[in-house]
């Protein structure tokens, strides 16, 4: 690049008072550049630069805040089980294709339903597509045991899933602080969806 | 040496110098954080799975990038204490073979933050599938040939770069690409919202209602981190083949070390943002460590 070896010249010459890194063989004839009758601040660029640099990233966190706030206020009781069950309602739309969002108009009652058991129906599906594969992965059953909890089929799952490694905005981390992130759903969706989700889990683990 | 033709019209912008001790603490963390990511990921069978390849590979960009900085700094140092001559055909190839590492090290470090988008991507959307479309086979083909490509068009522009028609492309690449990665993040959020509405709306339901901020904040943070440490460098380049002679441009270029020093740094954040965060690496780390005590 001759920038960098017009640049190293420079500074070469300037600064280190040797010059050691002339590769003279070819670079820009930059020529002397004259200082005077600057109507801006000789920096403006860097300035400009940076400072149009930090509203971008600024403006950029305020439109994804903005994208990601959540619909209508509700009640919350704040337990163990809401942040693992964002994570397992999560999963429970992986199997759905993405027109799935145009449904959002219809009654949500009879909609979950009808997820649940498609889901039940994919998942199974491909249980029994999987069922000759061995191969247990250790590590998760290890995980299964390490992990402290009330309920030990929810932690196990919420493990499972941090091997996704789904991006950070779905924390699954049972240790980070509740209330933190939202969605909670009642206990008998709890059971359903966490049997998927272990199923799904050994099956992309595997 | 020409110095005092130099020194007269450019004082009013001096170089901007980093101390060389600086550089070479950065340069050797950077390279020192990413292999540790390579070396656990090679050991814990565990972590052989698409996603740590990708993770890996952008360990590997960085790795070269901070191994750039050092390697010139060695020659420097080398120069100065007469080992090596200034103007051998030797020390050209060399320069020219340094320079195609530091593009190469850019272009690998985009190509493996898109990678790892369109991994994340494919495992929100596609789950159930992931396992069928993300074979670990494909991931290895997918990063051959990503860093097959990279390779080629570091040699092409690093012989090439005084043409405008390296650099504009080299420069639009950039942008490009990082819209690209938003792109798909903001999609991922956006399902993530449909889907908080979804469960906000089951009537047998008690939604914890919140802004959903750790995840913008965590995006803000990839991109964020991303475009502060390379775009200086990149518009450097750009004023550097289009308005060398101005002197608001000069005034720019003088802050080329701090550029540079910007890039090991990316180097050092990257593997913090990405490797670090999932706990299987960690839990790796950690058995390291105690194991070798």
């Amino acid at each position: 690049m001759s920038a960098l070896r017009l640049i190293s010249n420079r500074t070469s010459q300037q600064a280190l008072s040797n010059s050691d890194y002339t590769w003279d063989y070819e670079y820009y004839e930059y020529g002397p550049v004259s200082f005077e009758g600057l109507k801006a601040h000789k920096y403006s660029i860097v300035i400009g630069f940076w400072v149009g640099l930090a509203v971008f990233v600024i403006f950029m966190f305020f439109v994804l805040t903005l994208l990601t706030k959540t619909g209508a206020p509700h009640q919350d009781n704040a337990e163990p089980s809401e942040k693992r069950f964002r994570m397992n309602s999560f999963v429970a739309d992986f199997g759905r294709p993405l027109e799935s969002e145009r449904d959002f108009s219809h009654q949500m009652a009879e909609e979950s339903q009808s997820l649940f058991h498609f889901c039940i129906n994919e998942v199974d599906h491909m249980n029994k597509a999987k069922d000759s594969q061995k191969g247990p992965n250790l590590e998760s059953n290890t995980q299964y045991q390490e992990v402290p909890g009330s309920s030990g089929m929810f932690e196990e799952d919420l493990h499972c899933l941090t091997k996704f490694n789904i991006p950070n905005f779905v924390n699954t981390e049972q240790n980070s602080s509740l209330g933190e992130e939202d969605l909670l759903i009642s206990e008998p969706p709890i059971i359903l969806e966490s049997k998927l989700v272990k199923q799904s889990s050994h099956r992309i683990l595997d | 040496e020409n110095i005092s033709d130099f020194s007269l019209n450019i004082t009013d912008c001096t170089q901007v110098v980093v101390p060389e001790e600086v550089f070479f603490t950065v340069a050797a963390a950077g390279i020192l954080e990413n292999l540790l990511i390579l070396i656990a990921v090679v050991r814990n069978k565990n972590l052989h799975l698409p996603m740590y390849f990708f993770i890996c590979s952008l360990a590997i960009s960085d790795m070269l990038g901070s191994l750039y900085k050092t390697l010139e700094n060695i020659f420097i140092i080398l120069c100065k204490m007469g080992y090596l001559t200034r103007h051998g055909d030797f020390e050209k190839k060399l320069d020219d073979a340094m320079d195609s590492m530091f593009i190469l090290s850019l272009l690998g470090s985009i190509f493996s933050l898109l990678t790892i988008a369109a991994d994340r991507y494919i495992t929100i959307f596609y789950a159930l599938r992931y396992h069928n479309i993300m074979t670990l086979r494909r991931a290895l083909v997918i990063l051959a040939i990503i860093w097959t490509f990279c390779a080629g068009s570091s040699i092409a522009i690093a012989l090439f770069s005084y043409e405008a028609a390296t650099v504009i492309p080299f420069t639009i690449l950039f942008p490009l690409m990082m819209f690209f990665i938003l792109c798909l993040y903001v999609h991922m959020f956006l399902l993530a919202r449909s889907h908080a509405r979804k469960i906000a709306s089951l009537p047998t339901s008690t939604v914890h209602h919140r802004t959903n901020m750790k995840g913008a904040i965590t995006l803000t943070i990839f991109l964020g981190v991303f475009l502060c440490c390379w775009a200086p460098f990149v518009l450097h380049i750009l004023l550097a083949r289009f308005c060398p002679h101005n002197p608001y441009c000069a005034c720019y270029m003088s802050i080329f070390h701090v550029n540079g020093t910007l890039i090991m740094c990316n180097a050092i954040i990257n593997p913090m943002i990405f490797a670090f965060r999932s706990p299987e690496l960690r839990s790796t780390f950690k058995k390291m460590f105690y194991c070798s005590r």
